[in-house]
């Protein structure tokens, strides 16, 4: 039971990260995803190419060019601030395609007929579009979010004192043991049950709530 | 190999239902049907939308298990309640050929390949007798040239012509056609129908669920009028389209006719 | 030409990462190779008849898919030797990362399974074709192509995976990136690389997911 007191005082770290991460993303994913439609094909192409590069680099790469590469050399960051920096920025490359997926699935018609009623782009994209992509987005990005927090456990490798690292920790210390890992696992498994219990959830109720 | 075209099955069986019911849930969709059609004959059902119609055809080869009734195909009787043995159930399916109303070919597969698939997996025929057999049901149908080609590259009509080719590779003894015609434009369905009436030509056992009014009065022997679940009239073409007795057949007959 | 330019440093410092990425590769490879059958038998088994078979299934997806790939890596490394089994660390990563790609992918099969319009299941079956035929040759044959796309993009989370495999003494890409960062202090340098060169195989095969997910929603 040592091992699961030792795990459990990873888990503020590995929320924290996961929170401000996901906040980071979610924030940098909107003017992204707007670049990505942009009428400017410059800036259509270049938010195209950075969404490929944050989706195709491996998270574990990213946060070591960012806590070893440029967090020692260029400017000081703590093992948390590269974890949310570097997951925060791949996740602004999933969410902005997310948001993209929840754009294009709003019926063109919308679009028209707030232009029609005289709206601008602002108020169209807040009131009308925004809200109905949303719905749409809501259940890829929950789903998204269960994944952030297992990926939170890669900070371990930059040293974040997170669940991993601390099961890792309690593993060394008592003979490289098999236990504080298969803790771990279960405390990640509990803590995605929730998440991914209201993305049930929401996905029925949404469902109920569209009329088509 | 060439076998001279001759009728299509020499021993057409009979279908009995003897109370046969099925709900979901609390609606009873097919509400202690009974029904006898004898070998060699042509019944036609019709009637109003959610009468059951579908349903108790689907019942015949099992596709839905009834919760109670008896259902007999030839000599094999079997009753839903008690269980079905696998070897019942296979036997059911050979007897009794399936055209659907939405086809149901295999996409991934070739014309040739969807007719062959079942004779060889269901009847143990070798690769080369089931091709062959596959060439002599699409030329009997009209479309020995979609051997090859896949599927999606003909049009309903000839998809569901193909569709009934694949049903009669089984050699079926009855075959059921559930509204096999409805999902065809007219022009596209009149050749499906023509290859209907050369198959009741031949003697085979049919039941058929449609919408088709003309069909029905042309090529059935009998029609059975279903509504709610049950049957509410039935007789040969002549009595039940032209001079029917009961007030809901007059109502329907009238609606369709109006349309 | 000078070493301790950018470029002198990735000249001297790509043959050592270019063999580590060849390991990664190949690790991806074996475990999607394992993977994937795996995970067709989990999906398939999660329609079984009897009810645990179901169960079961379900509960190895879900805690496949509720670990995260770092922690199995490490139980896998840690847990073989205690049930005796001494192996070397690109089989347990194999065996952690295979685990990982069934637990994923019975999902995706599964939705490509059932994906596959019901209708023709009813039509083999009136055609008196047995469950097991049917699935064989109606069944999985279209819904495993339904899947492709989404397999392909799990196939990219892979490869990004074994980069995790540095932490059971792997000697993969990551791994020999690091050490020569260690010996040289110049580990945004070559890292960087290590970046480039995991990019140079998912950039393009990411590419060749959108194209497939394009080409398959035309032929619908």
């Amino acid at each position: 039971m040592i091992y699961l007191q030792a795990v459990l005082l990873g888990v503020p770290m590995t929320v924290l990260i996961t929170v401000l991460a996901f906040a980071v993303g979610a924030v940098l994913g909107v003017p992204l995803a707007l670049a990505r439609r942009s009428p400017l094909a410059p800036l259509r192409v270049a938010a195209r190419f950075v969404i490929d590069v944050l989706r195709g680099i491996p998270p574990v790469v990213f946060l070591f060019v960012i806590y070893f590469g440029i967090g020692t050399d260029v400017i000081k960051l703590s093992s948390l601030q590269a974890a949310v920096v570097g997951l925060g920025l791949i996740a602004a490359g999933y969410l902005a395609e997310i948001y993209r997926g929840g754009l294009l699935a709003v019926h063109k018609g919308q679009f028209e007929s707030a232009a029609a009623l005289g709206m601008n782009s602002w108020t169209s994209m807040t009131r009308i579009i925004g809200p109905q992509a949303f719905r749409v987005a809501l259940p890829s990005a929950t789903t998204y979010a269960i994944g952030l927090l297992k990926d939170s456990s890669i900070a371990s490798t930059i040293t974040a004192t997170e669940i991993l690292y601390r099961a890792t920790a309690s593993s060394r210390g008592h003979g490289a043991g098999l236990e504080p890992f298969l803790i771990a696992a279960v405390v990640y498994i509990a803590l995605g049950a929730p998440l991914a219990w209201l993305s049930r959830t929401m996905d029925a109720k949404m469902r109920a709530r569209v009329a088509r | 190999m060439t076998t001279t075209p001759g009728p299509l099955t020499d021993s057409p069986v009979g279908v009995t239902l003897r109370d046969v019911r099925k709900q979901f849930g609390d609606h009873v969709v097919v509400d202690d049907v009974s029904m006898e059609v004898a070998p060699g004959e042509v019944v036609s059902i019709i009637g109003p939308s959610g009468a059951g119609k579908s349903t108790l055809l689907r019942c015949i080869n099992l596709l839905e298990r009834p919760d109670s009734g008896d259902i007999t195909v030839g000599d094999v009787t079997i009753h839903p309640e008690t269980g079905v043995s696998p070897k019942d159930l296979t036997s059911l399916r050979r007897t009794a050929g399936m055209v659907f109303q939405s086809f149901n070919l295999f996409p991934h597969l070739t014309v040739l390949r969807n007719i062959s698939i079942a004779q060889e997996r269901v009847l143990g025929r070798d690769r080369k007798e089931a091709e062959a057999r596959s060439r002599e049901l699409l030329a009997r149908v009209g479309l020995a040239e979609k051997a090859d080609t896949y599927p999606t590259r003909s049009s309903g009509g000839q998809q569901q012509r193909i569709a009934i080719a694949r049903a009669l590779a089984m050699e079926p003894k009855v075959m059921l056609f559930d509204e096999p015609t409805s999902a065809l434009d007219p022009e596209l369905g009149l050749d499906v129908l023509e290859v209907m009436r050369g198959l009741a030509g031949e003697g085979m056992t049919m039941i058929v669920v449609t919408h088709e009014m003309h069909f029905a009065q042309d090529v059935s022997d009998r029609i059975v009028v279903m509504a709610d679940g049950r049957i509410i009239e039935q007789g040969p073409p002549s009595q039940v389209l032209t001079a029917p007795s009961n007030e809901r057949t007059k109502r329907f007959l009238r609606a369709v006719t109006d349309r | 030409m000078n070493e301790d330019t950018l470029l002198g440093g990735w000249l001297e410092w790509l043959p050592s990462l270019l063999d580590g990425l060849w390991l990664s590769v190949r690790l991806a490879g074996a475990s999607l190779i394992i993977g994937i059958p795996l995970g067709l038998a989990l999906a398939l088994l999660m329609s079984a008849r009897h009810k645990w078979v179901r169960v079961l299934a379900i509960i190895v997806v879900e805690v496949g898919r509720g670990t995260p790939a770092l922690v199995m890596l490490q139980i896998v490394y840690f847990g073989l030797p205690s049930a005796g089994l001494t192996v070397g660390s690109f089989v347990a990563a194999v065996v952690a990362l295979a685990l990982t790609t069934g637990a994923y992918t019975s999902e995706i099969l599964r939705a490509g399974l059932q994906a596959v319009p019901h209708g023709e299941v009813e039509a083999a079956s009136a055609l008196a074709m047995n469950n097991r035929d049917t699935l064989r040759f109606i069944v999985i044959p279209q819904g495993v192509r339904i899947a492709i796309p989404a397999l392909l993009g799990f196939a990219i989370l892979i490869l990004q995976a074994t980069a995790l495999t540095f932490t059971i003494a792997l000697p993969e890409l990551l791994s020999r990136s690091y050490s020569i960062g260690s010996n040289t202090f110049r580990y945004l340098d070559v890292l960087l690389l290590a970046g480039l060169l995991y990019l140079i195989i998912t950039l393009p095969a990411g590419w060749l997911t959108t194209w497939t997910e394009r080409r398959m929603a035309r032929h619908l």
